[in-house]
């Protein structure tokens, strides 16, 4: 019965939510007898509290305590309850994970996850170039790794002007002044390159989908954006089909021969009609629970590679179904945060490390 | 690029108009929404402009100019 306990990431559903809990509620609704254990970075993490949530839950040192600290949590989670799928759905821990696939062999843990070569091709920094073998537009790009460089940069590209980190974190800067700020708080806290890009204005389209890896999509739901954050995060979308656009991810999933999850982010010019690419996340977005309800369950398609099942392809989500995010009161009570706040982790690797967090052992619990 | 072409629109009784490839959503007006249906079912633009002459009361160069904007709306969508 190993193979019905799985180990999820991204439980977070708030301003910025992440894939996980959609995840989950896809999952629960194709297999009830799933167990799901939930790994969080924070024991704040809404879909830790949600209705039909994980089963379990454990604190994770953040992916930036490296490999060792993160397999050894793994393994002590592993001894309480032994879990052979683990589905990482943050960019972080992707990127961290990639590199060790012999860690998760010589443990049992089956994962879906790309090697290092294929997540640097499509990352920021090497869009353009996968972009171009492929006949995709991409914004007018530039990288920095100083601010010297940006600042040369930016005269080239002249303003307004994205200014992006390699993995998180997305700015509009208007002069000199606005890009100082921006590009040395991305390389203080994310390190080399910034990137710099010409803005592309234009409705934005997002399309999730489930590579095979050996250059087949196994399933895509395209939708564009209807209502967006301040901070441009989709709270909205409608379903579309467009040929043109289903031809282009087909290329770029094809050449990268992407093994699993991805969300590809367009935007499309309306002056010259053309798609103009802005990134390839590896991981499922946050309205993945969407085109389960339409269904095309892409966390159950995903489970069933990873299992080595044989997977049909999912079906076309027809156009005109649209999504809103409802936000809700999830409820918890505090004898399970303190649970979790107790949840063995050495001190040296509590997530949120000198910081004291709001609701900490020296705070209101005992 | 060409969007998606009229016949593929989602139309409604309101006259409504889901582009499927765009996401986009139009409220026609009732001549447009009959307008596109014949467009749809292969009407020529004589056909267009005799269908606005025999409708509505208006002369037969405002009925033309009317249409040439109206199809001129259309293909910038990519529809025609």
């Amino acid at each position: 019965m190993k193979k019905n306990i799985i180990a999820i990431s991204g439980l977070q559903r708030m301003d910025n939510p992440q894939p996980g809990a959609g995840m989950i509620q896809s999952l629960r609704r194709a297999c009830p007898d799933l167990t799901i254990i939930g790994l969080v970075y924070d024991a704040m993490e809404s879909g830790i509290y949600a209705a039909g949530g994980p089963d379990q839950v454990h604190l994770m040192p953040y992916p930036t305590a490296g490999t060792g600290p993160y397999f050894e949590r793994l393994d002590a989670i592993r001894a309480h309850t032994p879990f052979e799928i683990l589905i990482p759905t943050l960019d972080s821990e992707i990127e961290l994970l990639s590199h060790v696939s012999d860690l998760f062999k010589r443990r049992g843990i089956r994962v879906c996850l790309p090697d290092p070569a294929t997540l640097r091709r499509r990352s920021k920094s090497h869009l353009p170039e996968l972009a171009e073998t492929c006949d995709v537009d991409v914004p007018d790009t530039r990288m920095a790794s100083d601010l010297g460089t940006a600042s040369r940069m930016a005269a080239e590209l002249g303003f307004p002007l994205i200014v992006k980190g390699p993995y998180y974190e997305a700015r509009v800067v208007r002069n000199g002044m606005e890009l100082s700020t921006a590009a040395n708080r991305l390389l203080s806290e994310w390190g080399a390159p910034v990137i710099l890009q010409s803005p592309v204005c234009g409705p934005e389209f997002n399309v999730l989908g489930l590579g095979d890896g050996q250059g087949r999509i196994r399933g895509m739901c395209a939708i564009r954006k209807t209502v967006l954050s301040e901070k441009g995060k989709g709270l909205g979308g409608i379903t579309v089909h467009d040929p043109v656009l289903n031809s282009l991810c087909t290329r770029l999933i094809r050449a990268l021969r992407w093994p699993g999850p991805f969300e590809i982010e367009l935007i499309f010019n309306e002056a010259d009609h053309r798609y103009t690419l802005i990134e390839i996340n590896p991981r499922f977005p946050a309205w993945i629970d969407f085109p389960s309800q339409l269904g095309a369950n892409f966390p159950l398609a995903l489970l069933r590679m990873i299992r080595g099942e044989r997977l049909s392809p999912l079906p076309a989500t027809k156009p005109g179904h649209f999504y809103i995010r409802h936000q809700v009161e999830a409820v918890g009570h505090i004898s399970r945060f303190s649970a979790l706040m107790g949840d063995n982790l050495p001190a040296e690797l509590l997530p949120w490390g000198e910081i004291t967090p709001p609701l900490s052992r020296k705070g209101i619990l005992p | 690029m060409k969007s998606s072409p009229l016949k593929t629109l989602l139309l409604n009784e309101g006259g409504v108009a889901f582009d499927p490839a765009r996401g986009e959503t139009y409220q026609l007006s009732a001549s447009g929404l009959t307008l596109v249906r014949m467009l749809i079912g292969g009407a020529d633009q004589k056909s267009l402009l005799e269908f606005l002459l025999r409708e509505y009361e208006v002369s037969e160069s405002t009925a033309r100019r009317d249409l040439q904007t109206f199809l001129g709306e259309l293909e910038k969508r990519g529809w025609l």
